[in-house]
């Protein structure tokens, strides 16, 4: 006879097994066997055939032109992409945030590119900045600009991939949108008493205010930008001439063009502890500048 | 005194309104860009300047793109089915394994829940290549199962939401059905889910979105063209006729298309899932 508080804990093992069984195959066993792989030689996925090599994956990687290139896009996507995106979006969700008529309106459209799927926004991107017909060199051509070349140009490629994460910043927008509506508008009447301006007022009251939020959304696009790939493969293949070949790009290669396996879980576990490093970091240095309500200085 | 405050009331209210428009211009214009491009005749998108109307509204650009790729209607019926068994299964196997994590009280639970929070942080990239390895072992290329089956074994985000919307429903209606001789799944299946419409709505249209967002799991597991989704056989037919911009931006709108029309009717939805959590794909 079980007792019924041991009958209970089976029970309660029935009902997350989807999650335990779905955890342990798709998670906890592929990222077992990326570990153990990148130590080796193997360069097909499932091939028995392969021996144990030590660090050399690891060393090899260090001593190649092309993985150095695609750290330093990668680089450069976070820490000039990231802080520029999600100022965007912090200045898009001010302005949606304003009181005046038709504003639903407005808000109802800017989330829309955001569920456009990613192959649709790349053939859009790439009618709208076509350096011959595009309706943007049309444009600029209005105001006697010449031709630019948006997608072509070594120089212009990774500022239209940033320009395209704000196109498709929406979800960062919307939960800046709710942490603007959540101030208490009590804070505002005080500080218009005291005469406060609307700078002085967004410095010291909003800003604060929405720093929870502020950390959550630049903690996800900073995850985001280290893994940039698809939208730097669809738009510009990587390039020209490696202007856009990002770290998971690398690794993208290695996996299914190289065929070196082994070599692409090196680089996946070496992404795994940058992410997690930085993620760490940012939340470490937030206690400087995150303020928790009813906590005081976190 | 009074006429300038007014003044520049009036002032600020009209600099909102440009502000608001331009950026209205920025996120909708690309789209209207191709909503024109793709009204247009082949002939016309090589103008230069470019007109910014069609001369002549036409649909041959959906004739050519759906005799140059007979595939296509194929490619969405399998996007609308992936999506929907993903819905299902996400909707299923995530609530189930919520309402244990919501509703039992039990030594390992907190521990357990622990792991589903921090498999949220994981970057989904460092999974890529292991993934692949795994599904080569299982004979599960060019098949629509590494596409499915991981939707019906728990979603950490979706056991999330559900968790959060369970802890809010009274625990007196369970004891309720215990007292009338119901079990754990009585409560779930008759009392939980019931009331959990909402959450229920934001889940699958969620899972539906995602499903149909997706492009990277699609165009590395599937193969042979006739199980493409419509993501994948759009990049497939970019490399076919690059050139013909009419084409291309009515494959656009048709992968637009279902999405835009669940975001105009069930916006709300939308909105509370992204807030909730802060959901990013």
């Amino acid at each position: 006879m079980i007792s019924s508080k041991r009958l209970d804990g089976w029970k309660f093992l029935l009902f997350i097994a989807p999650w335990l069984i779905g955890f342990t195959i798709f998670f906890l066993l592929p990222f077992g066997t990326a570990v153990f792989y990148a130590f080796t030689d193997a360069r097909l996925p499932g091939s028995t055939d392969f021996n144990f090599i030590g660090m050399s994956n690891f060393s090899t990687l260090m001593g190649d032109p092309i993985f150095g290139k695609s750290v330093a896009n990668t680089i450069y996507f976070v820490l000039l992409g990231v802080p520029i995106v999600t100022t965007g979006m912090l200045l898009i969700a001010l302005l949606l945030n304003l009181d005046v008529k038709g504003i639903a309106l407005f808000r109802t459209f800017y989330y829309l590119p955001t569920l456009v799927p990613i192959v649709a926004t790349v053939i859009i991107w790439r009618l709208v900045f076509n350096s011959e017909f595009g309706v943007l060199n049309g444009f600029l051509g209005l105001f006697g600009m010449g031709k630019v070349n948006w997608l072509g140009g070594a120089g212009m490629i990774k500022p239209v991939i940033i320009l395209l994460q704000i196109w498709i910043s929406g979800s960062g927008v919307l939960i800046f949108l709710a942490a603007l509506k959540g101030v208490p508008s009590h804070l505002y009447e005080a500080a218009l008493i005291d005469g406060a301006s609307r700078i002085r007022r967004f410095f010291s009251i909003t800003l604060p205010m929405i720093s929870p939020s502020i950390l959550f959304v630049l903690v996800i696009q900073t995850m985001y930008n280290f893994q940039m790939f698809t939208e730097a493969m669809l738009l510009s293949n990587g390039g020209p001439n490696y202007a856009s070949y990002t770290y998971v790009f690398h690794i993208y290669k290695a996996a299914f063009t190289d065929l070196k396996f082994s070599m692409a879980m090196a680089q996946s576990i070496i992404l795994f502890a940058m992410i997690l490093a930085v993620t760490m970091f940012i939340l470490k240095a937030s206690n400087r500048f995150v303020y928790y309500e009813g906590e005081g200085r976190g | 005194m009074n006429v300038s405050y007014k003044r520049s009331k009036a002032a600020s209210k009209a600099l909102s309104y440009i502000l608001l428009i331009g950026v209205l211009a920025l996120f909708t214009g690309p789209l209207l860009w191709m909503l024109s491009t793709m009204l247009k005749t082949k002939a016309e998108t090589y103008k230069y300047p470019p007109s910014l109307f069609p001369e002549t509204v036409t649909f041959e650009a959906f004739e050519r793109l759906f005799t140059l790729q007979p595939l296509m209607w194929q490619w969405i019926g399998n996007s609308v089915l992936i999506s929907v068994l993903v819905a299902l299964g996400t909707v299923v196997s995530s609530s189930l394994a919520a309402y244990g994590f919501a509703r039992f009280d039990n030594r390992a639970k907190n521990g357990l829940f622990f792991i589903v929070l921090i498999t949220l942080m994981i970057p989904a990239s460092v999974m890529i290549v292991p993934s692949f390895v795994l599904y080569t072992k299982l004979g599960w290329i060019d098949t629509w199962l590494p596409l499915i089956v991981p939707a019906w074994l728990g979603g950490a985000y979706y056991i999330f939401l559900f968790r959060q919307f369970f802890m809010t429903i009274p625990r007196e209606l369970d004891e309720a059905t215990y007292l009338d001789g119901g079990g754990r799944f009585t409560v779930y299946s008759r009392i939980v889910m019931p009331l959990s419409k909402p959450i229920i709505i934001t889940a699958s249209i969620f899972a539906f979105v995602y499903s149909w967002l997706d492009f990277l799991g699609p165009f590395l597991y599937l193969k042979s063209s006739e199980n493409y989704t419509l993501s994948v056989g759009l990049q497939f037919l970019i490399g076919q006729t690059s050139q013909d911009f009419p084409a291309l931006a009515a494959g656009a709108f048709i992968s637009i298309l279902p999405i835009g029309v669940i975001y105009f009717f069930a916006q709300r939805y939308i909105v509370e899932g992204v807030v909730l959590t802060g959901s990013k794909g």
